[in-house]
């Protein structure tokens, strides 16, 4: 997925009930944390959440494969 | 006479007589800067820099009407007909701050719009949330809730255009203005409105309170971003220097002076395009 200079991206993860594991729902590009809380929030809004968090995909660290985390096929790698 | 002191109102007719305009009034000026700011955002749709910022005004648009259709709503508790008043008044006749007169020109506009004006207006309701009119206590939580995004998103953009000497520029010119606005519109520190509503128990905070609550929250943001707009001292207190002619001040419209929407804004908000659709 590209973005913009001076833009990051965020992944997002959320549960719908205190019981629910956190799932990684989504991604969004936003210049700071601020406004990734909000666009995660506002974005994915057709649930009612009881949870959401995001982290930069940078703070992800790769464990058993070469490639950058969350990558879903070659033409989406950077 | 504190909240807890005063005796609770369920519904208008149990608020004292003298009290009640005085707490319409606020309503429906929390009501029409909500459905103006909203109006603003909307406009922002599809010019706003990023797509995910227009996502973000459209949500935050729809947020703005649903409160001010809340709050509309709770005005016929006081013997006001919300249809009239969302279709059928002047320009003179709208409480909203004069900020909203016009759309911004710039994408900075709408942030000093959303950072500044958006925050105010939660500062206000904020106070609200203890009030001895009961009705407002439930409503005022599901607002809030709302709101923190609101408020994220504003932070955000200041941060964002700060970092650019260009941007900053822009900011400069645009929060400037807004800031005396907003500052001035919690009203003249005593006699006013406000001072009475928070007196007798309605709201918590009077002017000056009110001030003070909205400088912590917005002044660290303004001055991490580079805005020489608000201080601190020593890390404590948030004041600001701006100090205002209140000899004009109307107490019920919230500004100075006869100003008012221009006739582009006052078509759009009254909804005149969609008249002969008027169910009742």
């Amino acid at each position: 997925m590209g973005h913009l200079s001076g833009e990051y991206l965020y992944e997002i993860f959320a549960r719908q009930k205190r019981e629910d594991r956190l799932e990684h729902i989504g991604t969004i590009s936003a210049p700071n944390a601020a406004l990734a809380r909000a666009y995660a929030w506002q974005t994915y809004d057709e649930q009612k959440w009881f949870e959401m968090v995001v982290a930069p995909r940078e703070a992800f660290e790769a464990v058993n494969r070469d490639e950058e985390p969350f990558t879903l096929s070659p033409a989406e790698a950077r | 006479m504190s909240a807890a002191e005063a005796a609770g109102c369920r519904t208008a007719d149990d608020v004292p007589e003298d009290l009640r305009d005085d707490l319409a009034s606020l309503l429906l000026s929390l009501a029409d800067n909500k459905r103006l700011l909203g109006m603003r955002y909307a406009e922002w749709l599809l010019g706003a820099p990023t797509l995910e910022a227009g996502i973000a005004c459209s949500a935050m648009a729809q947020d703005e009407w649903g409160h001010s259709r809340i709050l509309y709503a709770m005005l016929k508790d006081f013997g006001k007909d919300p249809g009239q008043l969302e279709h059928e008044r002047e320009a003179g006749q709208y409480l909203s701050i004069e900020l909203l007169d016009e759309p911004p020109a710039e994408w900075s506009g709408l942030v000093a719009l959303n950072f500044l004006l958006d925050t105010a207006l939660s500062v206000q309701i904020e106070s609200l949330k203890e009030s001895r009119f009961e009705p407002l206590h439930y409503k005022v939580r599901k607002v809030l809730e709302e709101e923190r995004f609101h408020f994220e998103h504003g932070r955000g953009w200041l941060a964002r255009l700060a970092q650019t000497p260009a941007g900053l520029r822009s900011l400069d010119g645009a929060l400037t203005p807004a800031w005396r606005s907003c500052l001035q519109w919690f009203g003249a520190p005593d006699g006013g409105l406000i001072a009475r509503l928070s007196e007798e128990g309605i709201s918590d905070a009077g002017p000056d309170e009110l001030r003070a609550r909205w400088l912590t929250r917005v002044g660290p943001i303004v001055m991490e971003a580079g805005l020489g707009l608000a201080e601190s001292e020593d890390g404590g207190a948030w004041r600001s220097s701006a100090d205002f002619d209140w000899s004009k001040w109307d107490s019920a419209r919230r500004r100075s002076g006869d100003g008012a929407l221009n006739s582009e804004t006052l078509a759009a908000v009254r909804g005149d395009k969609n008249r002969a659709m008027l169910m009742d």
